[in-house]
C-alpha cells in the first residue's frame, strides 16, 4: 500500500458514523495477527472461556440434582445427602471464579499488549513517513488513530473473542443440555431464539450508531472549548461573547437531542429483552408444566428449563454487540491498518539498504558514511529538478544549482514562488518529480536518507519549542552536547540573553510547544539548536523574521563564523542578511530567474534589485508621496 | 495535554466538593429523580413477581393441588374453564407473568427515559455554565491556566459527571431499592431462609467498597501513565519537522516506547487486580447461591418449604445478587465524580470581570490620556511592574507608534487600554473616561486590535471577517481586505472568501493570517486601531501596500502601533519609546532620530543599510529619479 491523499479519509467528525454493510474479513483478520503473537494467552484465554461457559451451564443441572433428590424424599424416597451436592457446589463456584479471575487477566493482557503493539508500530511507521503524508492528515486526526482508535480495536479483539468463545459454548452447552432433558420443550424455547437475535443485533446498531453520534458532538464541543479558550483575547477585544455562546448554545441542544435519543433507545431495549425473555420462560412453565402432569418430566427439569431460559439470551445479547461493534469499527481498522502499513514515499532503496548491511560488518571509520560512500559532502549539484503535486502547475520547474562547501545561497522570491519547495527538495524531504539532486556525483537516492538528514541543520519560521527545559530544547540538536557546549551556542545564536532573564535560566520550561516565549525567543531557540548540531548542510527559513532588530543586528556580526566551511541556503526578506551570502539566486513560479552575487545582481536591475530597493527607507517615503492609485 | 493535573487529588486547583455539591447539581432535576427512583419501586414488585407465580404454579402442579396457586390466578382459569385445570392454570400462570414483566418493562423505560432526561439537562446546564464563565473570568486567569487542562475539566471532567448522574446513580438506588424489596418477599415466605439468603452479602458489598478505593490508585497512575503517552505523541506529531530536520527517529521512537511500555504495563497491573477482584466477588456472589439451595433443599427435607418456593428464593436470589456486586464499583466512581467536580468548579468559582457604568451609546472619539500609569500583572505586588508612571496624550485621529525592546510594556500597555487587566495606580481615560469605570463591552466595541500572533476561528474566512463586524456590505469586506492586502491571497483560494481556516482547510502562512486579522480589524472600522507588531511576518513589500493604506485612512482613527521595523514606524505622527515599562521617548520622527536614544540606534542600524543601498544603487547606475 503507498501513500494515498484520500480526502475521505478526513476526520470530519461524522464519517465515523459511517456503517459498514458487511465485515471485511480479511481486514479484521489482518488485525487478528496482533492477537496471535500472543499464542499461549489466547489459548488460555479460550480455555477459561469454554470453563466459565460450561460451569455456567452445569449451575442449573446442580439445582436440578437438589430438587429431584429432594422431592423424591418428599414423595417417599431416601434421604439425600445434601453435604454432597453442597461440596459439589463449592467446587464448581471455585473452578468458576478461577476461571473468570483468569480471563480477565488474559483478556485484559491480550488487549493492552495489542493496543501497544499497534500503537508501536502506528510510531514507527509515522517516524519513516514522508512529509507529503502529514501535508494531507492533521495532527488531531493522528492522535484520534493512535488513542481511541487504537484502544477501541484492541477491545473488539481481546474481550469480543473471549465473548465469541464464552457465547457459543454456553449456547451449544445450554442446546445439549436441554434437547438431552426433553427435545420437544427445547424447540419451543429455541423458537424464541430468531425474534431475540433479531431484535438485539438490530437494537445495538442503532444504539451505537446514536452513541458515535453522542462522541461525534461530544468532540465538536471539545473543539468549540478548545476554541473558546485560545482565543479568549480575541473574543473579549471583539465582544465576541455573546455570539460565541449563542453558538454554543445550538450546539450544546445537539449534544442534549443526540444523547437523549441514545439513552431512550437504551430504555426500549433492555424492557424488550426483558418481556421476551419472560415469554420463553412463561412458554416453558406451561408446556412443560403440562408434560410434568402428564408424567413426561419430574418437576426439577421444568426448574432447571426455566433457568436456563433465563440465561440462554446473555451471549445472544453479547455477541448481537459485538456484531454491531465490528461493523461501526470497519472504518477504524481500515485507518489504523493503512497508518501501519503505508510506505512512506521516501526511503532507502534496496542497493543502499545492502550497503548499510554491508557497511555495518566493518569496522566504523568517520570518514565513511553508514552506506559506505564518503562522509564529507563538497559539492550539491541540483540538475533539472522538476517538482510538482500537479504537472500543470509545477511547484519547481527544471532548476539547475550547483553549490560548494563552504558557500552561502540566499534564496529570494516571491511568497509561494518555491523557496522552501527547493530547500525540501535539497534536504530530501521532497524527492524530484524529475531531474537529479546529486551529492558529490551521486544522485542521493543512491545514498542512505537518514545519514544526509542527520547531516542538516534547519531553521524555520514557525519555529517549533518542544515543552520542558530550554537546555533540552537546544540540546536537541546534538544529544550528547554538554551544559557548555549548550550555552555557546545559545550565545552564538544570540538567545543567551533572554534566557538568563528567567529565574530559571537554561532550565526555564517552554510550556506547552514553548507557548511562554515569544516568536522571537522561539526563533533563537531553534537557531542555537541549529548550530550546536554543527551540520554540514545549514538551512534557514525566514529564521529570524521575528526577532527585533538590535538582536538581530548582533546576530549578523556571528554569523560568517557559523556559515564557514558549510553549505549554506538561507531564505530572507531582509536583505541586510542575504547580501552578504556567495550567490543570491531568485525563484519567481518555481523557476530561477536571477542568480549571482549581490553586485551583479543589482547591475541587472531585476526582481532583485526591485526588492532590494524597497528596503530603502527614502524609495517607500518617495511611494508615499507618489499619487495613491484609485481602489 | 496535561492528564497529570487530572489524576492527581492533591490537586490544588481544584475546588474541594462535597456530596452537598453534588445534591446542589441536581437542582431542578430532584422531581424526575424521584419519579424515576418510584418506576424503580414498580419495577422491582414486577420482577419479584414473576417468579412468585412461577414458584407457585410449580407447586400447583408438583403436588396437584390448587390450594398452593394464586388467588386471582385461580379466580381467572374459572373465566376459561369450568372446572378446575392445571392445564388452564398454568397457561394463565405463563401469561400473567409475562403481561407483569411487560408491565414492569413500561416502568423500566420511564426510570430510563426520566434518568436520562434528568441527568442531560444537567451537564447541559453545567456546559453552558463553563462555557460561559471561560468567556467571562478576567484575563488573569489565563496568565497560568494550560489549555489542555482546562479543555479536559470542560470535557472529561463533565463526562465523568455526566455517567454518574445518568447511570451510576439509578445503579445505587436500583441496587438499594432491590434489597429493600426483596427482604419483606422472602421473609413473608420463610423467614431462617431469608436469613441464610443474606447471610455473603455484607462479604461481597464490603468487600467490594474496600477493593476499589484500594484500586483507585492504580486507576490514577494509569490515567496518568496514559497522560504521559499522549503528551509523547502530541509533541513528536507537532514537532515532526524538528524530529526530520535533525534525524532524531530513533530518540523519539524509544522515548515513546517507553512510555507505551509503560502505560501497556499500569494497564495490566489494573488489569490483574481487576482479575482477583470479579473472581472473588464471583465466588461470594455464586457460593450465596449456593447456601440458599443447599439450606433450602434442607428446609424443603424439612417439610417447612416447598419446592416451588425454594424456586422462587433461588429466582429472587439471583436477580438482586448481581447489582450488588456491582455497588462497589458504583460506589468508586462517585467519589471520581466528586473529584471531577470540584476541578469543574475550580472554573466557576473564578471571578468574573466587573461590568460597570455604560457611558452613553454610540462610537467614542478616540482621544487616550494615559497620566502616571502604573500596571503589573501581580496584584498583590509581588512582581515587577511592568508599566511604571506612564504619561502620554494621545489626540482623536493620531497616529502613535510605540517601539522598545522585548518585555518593554508594549502589550502591556494595550492590554491595560482594552481593560483585559486592572492597572495599579494611575489613570488611564478613553474620551475622559476612567477605563476602568467604563463598561468592558462598549470599551472593547471602540478599538480594534491586531494581535503579533492573531487567533482565528476554525470556521470561513467569510466568518472570521464577520467577527469585525457583522452584516457587514460585501464592499466593505473587500475594500478592508484590500487595505490588508489580502484579497490577492483569498481569491486565489478555490473557494474564495468561503475557504475554511485551519486544519479542515487552508493553512495560511504567518503573514496571511495577520493581514486576514487585519482586514477583521479593520472592518470593524473602530474609532482606536491597535496594531500590536502585526506585520513582523508580512514581506517589505506588502508592507509598503499596507502602510500606504494605513496612511489613506490616517485621521479616521486613532492608531497605535506596536513594531520592531522602522519602516512601520517612521510616519506615524509620534512615537513612543518604552524601556523597562517607562517613556524613555516621545516624540515625532525628526525629533528622535536626532536625539541621542534607543530611537537613534535603531535609525542608525537601517541608516547604515539605507547608505549601503544608495551606495550600491550609486554604483549601479544610480536611481532612476
Amino acid at each position: 500500500m503507498s501513500e494515498v491523499y484520500d480526502d475521505e479519509n478526513y476526520e470530519d467528525g461524522f464519517d465515523e458514523n459511517k456503517l459498514a454493510n458487511r465485515i471485511n474479513l480479511a481486514l479484521w483478520k489482518k488485525l487478528f495477527s496482533y492477537a496471535r503473537n500472543y499464542p499461549r494467552e489466547l489459548k488460555w484465554l479460550a480455555f477459561c472461556a469454554c470453563t466459565t461457559a460450561l460451569m455456567e451451564v452445569a449451575y442449573p443441572l446442580l439445582t436440578k440434582g437438589v430438587v429431584d433428590e429432594v422431592d423424591t424424599y418428599v414423595k417417599g424416597g431416601a434421604e439425600p445427602d445434601l453435604w454432597f451436592w453442597g461440596f459439589a457446589y463449592l467446587v464448581c463456584t471455585l473452578i468458576m471464579a478461577g476461571a473468570v479471575g483468569a480471563f480477565i487477566w488474559f483478556a485484559g493482557k491480550i488487549r493492552t499488549s495489542v493496543a501497544h503493539d499497534i500503537r508501536q508500530d502506528g510510531f514507527v511507521n509515522l517516524q519513516r513517513l514522508s512529509f507529503s503524508f502529514y501535508d494531507y492528515r492533521p495532527v488531531g486526526w493522528l492522535m484520534a488513530r493512535m488513542t481511541s482508535d487504537c484502544e477501541r480495536l484492541s477491545n473488539i479483539l481481546a474481550w469480543g473473542f473471549l465473548d465469541l468463545i464464552w457465547g457459543f459454548t454456553m449456547m451449544i452447552g445450554i442446546a445439549i443440555a436441554m434437547f438431552i432433558m426433553n427435545w420437544k420443550l427445547a424447540f419451543v424455547v429455541f423458537a424464541i431464539m430468531p425474534a431475540l437475535g433479531w431484535i438485539s443485533a438490530a437494537f445495538q446498531k442503532r444504539i451505537l450508531k446514536s452513541a458515535r453520534i453522542v462522541r461525534a458532538t461530544n468532540s465538536r464541543i471539545t473543539g468549540n472549548f478548545n476554541e473558546a479558550i485560545m482565543g479568549v483575547l480575541t473574543s473579549k477585544a471583539f465582544v465576541r461573547e455573546d455570539a460565541n455562546q449563542n453558538e454554543f448554545g445550538v450546539l450544546a441542544g445537539k449534544m442534549y437531542g443526540a444523547s437523549i435519543t441514545n439513552l431512550t433507545q437504551a430504555a426500549i431495549y433492555l424492557p424488550l429483552v426483558i418481556t421476551l425473555a419472560s415469554l420463553a420462560t412463561g412458554l416453558a412453565l406451561a408446556v412443560g408444566g403440562i408434560d410434568m402432569i402428564a408424567g413426561v418430566i419430574s418437576v426439577s427439569t421444568l426448574i432447571a428449563f426455566m433457568a436456563y431460559t433465563r440465561h440462554f439470551f446473555d451471549p445472544i445479547e453479547q455477541l448481537g454487540h459485538w456484531f454491531a461493534e465490528m461493523q461501526m469499527a470497519q472504518a477504524s481498522a481500515e485507518r489504523i491498518i493503512s497508518l501501519v502499513e503505508a510506505d512512506p514515499a521516501i526511503k532507502d532503496n534496496d542497493a543502499v539498504l545492502a550497503a548499510i548491511t554491508a557497511q555495518q560488518a566493518h569496522s566504523s571509520s568517520a570518514a565513511y558514511a553508514p552506506d559506505g560512500g564518503a562522509a564529507r559532502i563538497d559539492r550539491i549539484e541540483l540538475n533539472n529538478v522538476s517538482f510538482y503535486y500537479n504537472p500543470e502547475k509545477p511547484v519547481l520547474d527544471h532548476v539547475n544549482l550547483a553549490v560548494e562547501r563552504g558557500e552561502t545561497i540566499a534564496i529570494v522570491g516571491p511568497t509561494g514562488g518555491g523557496k522552501s519547495s527547493l530547500v525540501n527538495v535539497i534536504c530530501r524531504f521532497y524527492e524530484p518529480t524529475s531531474g537529479q539532486v546529486l551529492i558529490d556525483g551521486l544522485d542521493y537516492r543512491a545514498r542512505s536518507l537518514h545519514w544526509l538528514q542527520s547531516n542538516i541543520g534547519m531553521v524555520l519560521q514557525n519555529a517549533h519549542v518542544f515543552s520542558g527545559p530550554i537546555i533540552e530544547n537546544i540540546r536537541y540538536g546534538r544529544l550528547d552536547a554538554s551544559d557548555d557546549e549548550v550555552i555557546d551556542a545559545a550565545k552564538t545564536a544570540g538567545a543567551h540573553d533572554f534566557i538568563m532573564d528567567f529565574p530559571d535560566g537554561y532550565q526555564a520550561e517552554t510550556g506547552e510547544s514553548g507557548g511562554r516565549l515569544s516568536a522571537g525567543q522561539k526563533q533563537l531557540v531553534s537557531f542555537a539548536r541549529a548550530i550546536l548540531a554543527d551540520p554540514q548542510i545549514l538551512v534557514m527559513d525566514e529564521a529570524t523574521s521575528s526577532v527585533d532588530t538590535e538582536t538581530e543586528q548582533r546576530i549578523q556580526q556571528g554569523m560568517q563564523r557559523i556559515l564557514a566551511g558549510r553549505i549554506a541556503f538561507i531564505i530572507a526578506h531582509r536583505l541586510s542578511t542575504i547580501r552578504n551570502a556567495t550567490r543570491i539566486i531568485v525563484i519567481e513560479k518555481g523557476r530561477i530567474t536571477e542568480a549571482g552575487t549581490h553586485q551583479e545582481l543589482m547591475a541587472t536591475r531585476g526582481h532583485y534589485f526591485d526588492l532590494y530597493r524597497q528596503q530603502s527607507l527614502q524609495e517607500s517615503s518617495r511611494d508615499l508621496s507618489q499619487p495613491l492609485p484609485a481602489s | 495535554m496535561n492528564t497529570n493535573l487530572h489524576t492527581n487529588t492533591t490537586d490544588p486547583t481544584a475546588t474541594e466538593a462535597s456530596y452537598g455539591d453534588l445534591w446542589r447539581l441536581t437542582a431542578g432535576q430532584r422531581l424526575r429523580y424521584l419519579g424515576a427512583i418510584l418506576a424503580i419501586a414498580i419495577v422491582n414488585a414486577c420482577m419479584f413477581s414473576a417468579p412468585i407465580i412461577g414458584g407457585h404454579a410449580i407447586d400447583v402442579i408438583n403436588k396437584q393441588d390448587f390450594s398452593f396457586g394464586d388467588p386471582f390466578l385461580l379466580w381467572a382459569s374459572q373465566l376459561f374453564a369450568a372446572e378446575p385445570s392445571f392445564t388452564v392454570y398454568l397457561w394463565a400462570a405463563a401469561l400473567t407473568s409475562l403481561l407483569i414483566t411487560g408491565f414492569g418493562g413500561i416502568f423500566l423505560y420511564l426510570r430510563g427515559r426520566l434518568a436520562a432526561i434528568a441527568s442531560e439537562s444537567i451537564s447541559k446546564r453545567l456546559r453552558e455554565a463553563l462555557y460561559r464563565h471561560l468567556h467571562n473570568v478576567r484575563s488573569k486567569f489565563y496568565d497560568t491556566a494550560d489549555t489542555g487542562d482546562l479543555v479536559q475539566r470542560c470535557s472529561s471532567d463533565v463526562e465523568t459527571l455526566r455517567v454518574f448522574l445518568s447511570s451510576d446513580v439509578i445503579e445505587i438506588g436500583r441496587a438499594l431499592m432491590l434489597i429493600v424489596c426483596v427482604v419483606p418477599v422472602l421473609v413473608s415466605i420463610h423467614a431462617p431462609l431469608a436469613g441464610w439468603s443474606m447471610i455473603l452479602m455484607p462479604f461481597l458489598f464490603i468487600g467490594a467498597y474496600v477493593f476499589f478505593n484500594k484500586v483507585k490508585e492504580a486507576f490514577l497512575q494509569t490515567d496518568e501513565s496514559e497522560g504521559a503517552m499522549t503528551a509523547t505523541l502530541q509533541e513528536n506529531l507537532t514537532g515532526i519537522r524538528v524530529v526530520r530536520a535533525f534525524a532524531r527517529q530513533a530518540h523519539e521512537t524509544s522515548k515513546f516506547a517507553a512510555r507505551n511500555a509503560d502505560f501497556r504495563n499500569k494497564n495490566q497491573y489494573l488489569m490483574k487486580l481487576m482479575g482477583y477482584y470479579w473472581s472473588i466477588s464471583d465466588f461470594f456472589a455464586m457460593g450465596q447461591l449456593g447456601v440458599v439451595l443447599i439450606a433450602g433443599g434442607h428446609y424443603v427435607l424439612q417439610g417447612s418449604l416447598t419446592i416451588g418456593d425454594l424456586f422462587i428464593f433461588m429466582t429472587c436470589e439471583s436477580i438482586v445478587i448481581w447489582p450488588v456486586r456491582h455497588l462497589g464499583r458504583v460506589l468508586t466512581d462517585s467519589g471520581k465524580a466528586i473529584i471531577s467536580l470540584g476541578r469543574v468548579n475550580y472554573i466557576l468559582h473564578e471571578d468574573e470581570e466587573s461590568t460597570d457604568w455604560v457611558p452613553d451609546s454610540g462610537k467614542a472619539m478616540g482621544r487616550i490620556n494615559a497620566s502616571g500609569l502604573s500596571f503589573s500583572y501581580d496584584n498583590n505586588g509581588g512582581s515587577e511592574p511592568v508599566l511604571r508612571d506612564i504619561s502620554v496624550d494621545i489626540a482623536a485621529g493620531e497616529t502613535l507608534a510605540i517601539v522598545g525592546p522585548p518585555g518593554s510594556g508594549k502589550t502591556s500597555f494595550i492590554r491595560a487600554l482594552l481593560r483585559l487587566y486592572p492597572y495599579v495606580s494611575g489613570s488611564l481615560k478613553l474620551d475622559g473616561h476612567e477605563v476602568s469605570d467604563l463598561n468592558r463591552f462598549w470599551l472593547r466595541r471602540q478599538i480594534g486590535v491586531v494581535l503579533q500572533d492573531p487567533f482565528l476561528y476554525s470556521r470561513s474566512i467569510e466568518a472570521n471577517l464577520a467577527v469585525g463586524r457583522p452584516n457587514s456590505p460585501h464592499n466593505d469586506i473587500v475594500r478592508s481586505c484590500e487595505e490588508a492586502a489580502i484579497l490577492d491571497s483569498i481569491m486565489e483560494f478555490p473557494q474564495g472568501f468561503k475557504a475554511m481556516v485551519g486544519e479542515r482547510g487552508v493553512t495560511l502562512s504567518g503573514g496571511q493570517r495577520q493581514r486576514l486579522a487585519l482586514a477583521r480589524a479593520l472592518l470593524k472600522d473602530p474609532p482606536v486601531l491597535v496594531l500590536d507588531d502585526s506585520l513582523s511576518a508580512v514581506d517589505t513589500g506588502t508592507e509598503q501596500i499596507i502602510l500606504n493604506a494605513m496612511r489613506r485612512r490616517k485621521g479616521r482613527q486613532t492608531t497605535l502601533i506596536i513594531a520592531h521595523r522602522l519602516s512601520s514606524v517612521m510616519h506615524a505622527d509620534r512615537i513612543m519609546v518604552l524601556d523597562e515599562g517607562r517613556v524613555t521617548q516621545l516624540g515625532t520622527h525628526d525629533e528622535l532620530s536626532t536625539t541621542p536614544g534607543m530611537y537613534q540606534r535603531l535609525c542608525k542600524i537601517q541608516g547604515a543599510l539605507d547608505e549601503q543601498i544608495r551606495a550600491d544603487l550609486a554604483v549601479t547606475g544610480g536611481s532612476e529619479s
